[in-house]
């Protein structure tokens, strides 16, 4: 099988275009001047702590929202001037679900079969007896994993061009997760399928996707590939010369914690800088490795770093 | 917090600061209503003149029961649970600390105590005055209303199966409704018995909510019952085999809408008609007491279900009837349907609902007459022909097409409102309908007293009918334009709205004008047709999808 | 063919998978002619990007070990290298490196470090000397 086969991501056209959006609830700053794009065949992982804006993005992106400033493009369309065409070709799971619990599984499957012609029938069978679900029960009866699993199948089974996922291994147990992220790996597996996701189970992102965007209190503070992200930051321990007296500030980094001589910091930039800006305050780099990017969320979102 | 100001710092303290936190509001616009209707009251004694009189009195009734039902619903002490899946007692009140049958008795004393005084206050000061009801009877009546509001607050916190809790509700209804002619039947049999059955009645009620409310604690009601679930099965296997799919979008959207409202307008009228008026009448024919004539029996049938049609109107634009109206469910709002292709489901559903309404009215119509009698209705000298009888069904066709498009119009009117979402306007509808109403009603009365005033409107009004139907057609055209170009409407959509506008208003015309010529009076042809072209709702529908709009990309 | 993906760990996932194999092909536990499992397979297994196994794939089909050929799958390949001995050295020189620069911030002297390798060299002998 060529590897080839898969399309190189920043060769590729851009399924999502967002280029200079904001948007204000109120007097508060939901977004604050985000550009993203999402090749075609790409998986792209939001990340953020709660009340960044990722919701709001994604929300832009179905044309719930309209723009305040800026442009959303999704397909080369504006989802708010032309819905059908937008998600007609777009699998969407919120984070609450939100699916009628009054419907059975059959009826929801049928109800939203109607409205895409690209439905699979085969798969769909098939997904749900993956997802072990009886399609008899009532939809408020499920549980969360099996909520969850019922919206995702019912996006899944057109194949959608696009898919959008808020949140969907919130709540969830670690089996449930586990068929999730097969059943989207699946789906970018076959050519042109592209992903955009937001979670907080970092290590699900870090696996699955290959471009990460990071949002902090409304504004792009990371984007890029996820081994680039990863690979511009660096985790060290300084050791100084003299105990400092209080928490050294060094700069570039994101956080700094410790006790007595030695400090680890999570620093943004590359080994000399880190080393350069260590000398300046007169401590040396005992032992560094790569962050994880739960790491370099959790200190850039300003907690202390490990 | 206020709770500790209260002094009561009990649980039955904490219970009923809460009813009143939540409800304050609503208890001060009863009161308003209530101090409304004594108001009518006494204008109408105090010098208002004979038929003006009758309005206020009528406008006296409808506050005061306005007013008392929606105090009984405060009382009733009900909530969605979390998940607002059922509509029933307070969850979390389940789990304080709290012995069951207080939390039975606090609702149920004090819902009761308010309950009986307002309505004995009302009947002892207000009544009298209003018209010559003999309410002699004023004990009977207060312990039936009593016994039926306990009976209703057990029913509604222990039973949380919907369907199953409306039936029985209705038979709960129609027996103390039964209870309540008791007292009229002949006086030969004891006069003990009667009140021996009403107490049996009230003192079960408060047992049947203690056991039902601690059955709910103790979650045996939980999950699906095996009845639903072999509802369900059945259900199920009757889909697999018949159509599997839906043949359109639109389809599936119709589908929709019909399982979430469709029978709403259907069913409780075809309830109250089918079952409740039959009954009512068999009993009064059993018991002795003389039945309405026929012909009151289907004047009523004609005015109940449009002035059902016009409450319920109200909430046509939910797609959720457990959803508050400013909620646009998300998966509706990511199917890719235009916002035209939403409204045109709500629209067809309305429109099946209609005529499966004045279906069942048929049918609840020879059922009544069947057990009153026709008495002198079909008198006239045109059915004793032969083909007379067929000449009168015919006939009925038109007016009951007639009647489904005013009850279509009816729920359909004014849909944008709603579909906006936002709560400002939702809250807004209400008094806009009730100015336009007042606003006619006025218009009407000074017509009527003032003769220079009617001669004057009369001359111009075929100029203001025009005048308001061009008004109207502009705003409808603008509509259409912004939302084809905004791609919330498809051009068919737009076909279907103006052409079933047209259709309706040449309908309703040409039935004006063979009515007019049979009761010779031709001027009366060309108010009567352009009053139909400018109340059919077109302006409405072409407004919806934008209103849709607004409220789906926000 | 099992692989333990850690997200924890410095190395990108794709390089990850690139020295399991290594190890494996190394250790004899993969001989030449086995069949490794087609990108989309692995990546569903591991629950990871298509995009990551096949750039894995890619760079293992670079250093030679294995094969990919339309319609047959991919294999083992035989350990004939094309690399001249001077590109292998320069490919070994950075793993040198890393391993140095960790014996120096551990201050293992030289010789630790010869008799170490001596000893992990003789441990992945294959299964079948044991």
């Amino acid at each position: 099988m060529n590897p080839m086969k898969f399309p190189s991501p920043s060769s590729a056209e851009a399924v999502i275009a967002v280029s200079g959006l904001s948007r204000h609830f109120g007097p508060k700053l939901a977004l604050d001047d985000v550009s993203v794009f999402v090749p075609r065949g790409s998986v792209m992982g939001l990340v953020g702590e709660n009340g960044a804006g990722k919701t709001t993005l994604i929300k832009h992106l179905l044309g719930s929202l309209q723009a305040q400033t800026g442009r959303v493009r999704v397909f080369g369309l504006d989802p708010v001037l032309d819905p059908v065409g937008v998600l007609g070709r777009v699998g969407y799971l919120s984070e609450r679900r939100d699916l009628p619990g009054w419907m059975r599984v059959d009826e929801y499957m049928r109800y939203t079969q109607a409205f895409y012609p690209g439905w699979d029938e085969a798969y769909a069978g098939q997904l749900l007896e993956q997802f072990r679900l009886d399609p008899a029960q009532k939809i408020k009866t499920l549980s969360q994993g099996q909520q969850a699993k019922m919206g995702l199948l019912t996006s899944l089974a057109y194949r959608p061009e696009l898919l959008i996922l808020d949140e969907p291994s919130s709540g969830l147990d670690p089996v449930v997760r586990r068929d999730i992220l097969e059943a989207i790996i699946r789906l970018v597996a076959e050519e042109g399928r592209t992903v955009l996701f937001s979670s907080h189970l970092l290590d699900e992102v870090e696996r699955v996707a290959d471009h990460v965007i990071m949002l902090q209190r409304g504004r792009v503070v990371l984007n890029g590939r996820t081994e680039e992200v990863r690979g511009g930051h660096i985790s060290a321990v300084l050791a100084f010369a003299e105990t400092p007296v209080k928490a050294p500030v060094v700069d570039g980094a994101y956080a700094v914690a410790g006790y007595g001589s030695e400090w680890r910091v999570l620093f943004g930039g590359t080994r000399l800088e880190l080393e350069a800006a260590a000398a300046l305050i007169g401590a040396r780099v005992v032992e560094e490795r790569t962050p994880t990017l739960d790491e370099i969320m959790v200190a850039r979102a300003g907690g202390k770093g490990s | 917090m206020n709770i500790g100001r209260l002094g009561w710092r009990t649980p039955t303290g904490a219970m009923l600061w809460e009813i009143w936190g939540r409800y304050k509001v609503s208890f001060l616009w009863q009161g308003v209503a209530l101090a409304a209707s004594a108001f009518f009251v006494y204008w109408k004694t105090h010098g208002a003149s004979e038929s003006f009189g009758d309005l206020l009195g009528v406008a006296s009734l409808c506050c005061f029961l306005g007013a008392y039902l929606h105090l009984m619903v405060c009382f009733g002490y009900m909530e969605f649970d979390a998940r607002r899946v059922q509509l029933g007692f307070p969850g979390r009140l389940l789990l304080k600390p709290v012995s069951t049958a207080r939390l039975v008795l606090v609702p149920m004393v004090f819902g009761g105590a308010v309950v009986v005084t307002i309505f004995a206050l009302w009947t002892g000061l207000v009544l009298p005055h209003l018209s010559a009801i003999n309410v002699s009877n004023l004990l009977w009546i207060s312990t039936v209303l009593l016994s039926l509001f306990w009976w209703m607050q057990a029913l509604e916190w222990s039973l949380p199966l919907l369907k199953v809790r409306s039936v029985v509700l209705l038979m709960v209804v129609v027996i103390h409704l039964l209870v309540l002619v008791l007292p009229q039947m002949p006086a030969n049999i004891a006069s003990g018995w009667q009140w021996r059955i009403l107490a049996a009645l009230l003192a079960s009620a408060v047992p049947a909510a203690w056991i039902g409310l601690k059955l709910m604690r103790q979650g045996r009601w939980e999950g699906p019952s095996q009845i639903s679930m072999l509802w369900s099965r059945l259900r199920l296997e009757r889909a697999r085999g018949a159509r599997k799919k839906f043949g359109s979008a639109f389809g599936a959207q119709f589908w929709l809408e019909w399982r979430r409202q469709g029978l709403v307008l259907p069913g409780v009228w075809g309830g109250i008609a089918l079952l409740v008026f039959p009954v009512l009448l068999t009993g009064f024919k059993w018991v002795g007491v003389g039945t309405p004539p026929p012909e009151a029996i289907l004047v009523i049938m004609l005015v109940l279900p449009l002035a059902l049609s016009v409450v319920w109107g109200f909430a046509l634009a939910k797609f959720d009837l457990f959803h508050s109206m400013s909620e646009l469910p998300v998966y509706i709002a990511v199917r890719p349907m235009t916002n035209g292709g939403f409204v045109m489901a709500k629209l067809v559903m309305a429109l099946a609902a209609s005529a499966l309404t004045w279906l069942l009215t048929v049918a609840a119509a020879c059922f009544c007459l069947a057990i009153v009698g026709t008495g002198t209705l079909f008198s006239k000298a045109e059915l004793v022909t032969p083909l007379g009888p067929v000449a009168y069904m015919t006939g009925c066709v038109p007016v009951l097409l007639l009647l489904v498009i005013w009850t279509w119009k009816n729920l359909v009117a004014g849909i944008g409102a709603g579909l906006t979402g936002r709560s400002w306007i939702i809250r807004l509808i209400p008094v806009w309908r009730s100015t336009l109403l007042l606003g006619l009603f006025a218009l009407v009365v000074a017509a009527r007293t003032y003769v220079n005033f009617r001669e004057t409107l009369l001359h111009w009004l075929t100029g203001i009918l025009i005048v308001c139907l061009t008004a109207k057609i502009a705003v409808a055209i603008i509509a259409f334009v912004l939302g084809l170009r905004r791609n919330a409407i498809t051009a068919r959509a737009v076909g279907w709205m103006v052409g079933g506008w047209l259709g309706c208003g040449l309908f309703v015309a040409g039935f004006a004008g063979h009515v007019c010529h049979e009761i010779n009076k031709p001027g009366l042809w060309m108010w009567v047709a352009l009053g139909g072209l400018l109340v059919l709702p077109l302006a409405d529908l072409a407004i919806a999808p934008l209103a849709l709009a607004w409220n789906r990309h926000r | 063919m099992q692989f333990q993906i850690s997200v924890q760990n410095g190395a990108p996932i794709y390089q990850q998978i690139v020295e399991q194999v290594k190890l494996l092909v190394a250790g004899g536990r993969l001989k030449a002619g086995d069949d490794v499992p087609p990108i989309r397979v692995l990546a569903e297994q591991l629950r990871i990007n298509p995009n990551t196994v096949a750039r894995a794939y890619l760079e293992l089909e670079r250093a030679g070990l294995i094969t990919m050929r339309q319609g047959f799958g991919t294999t083992v390949a035989q350990m004939k290298s094309p690399l001249s001995p001077k590109e292998k050295l320069k490919i070994l020189a950075r793993s040198a490196d890393a391993l140095l620069a960790d014996a120096r911030h551990l201050n293992v002297p030289l010789e630790e470090v010869i008799k170490l390798l001596r000893e992990r060299e003789a441990s992945m002998q294959p299964e079948s000397t044991q």
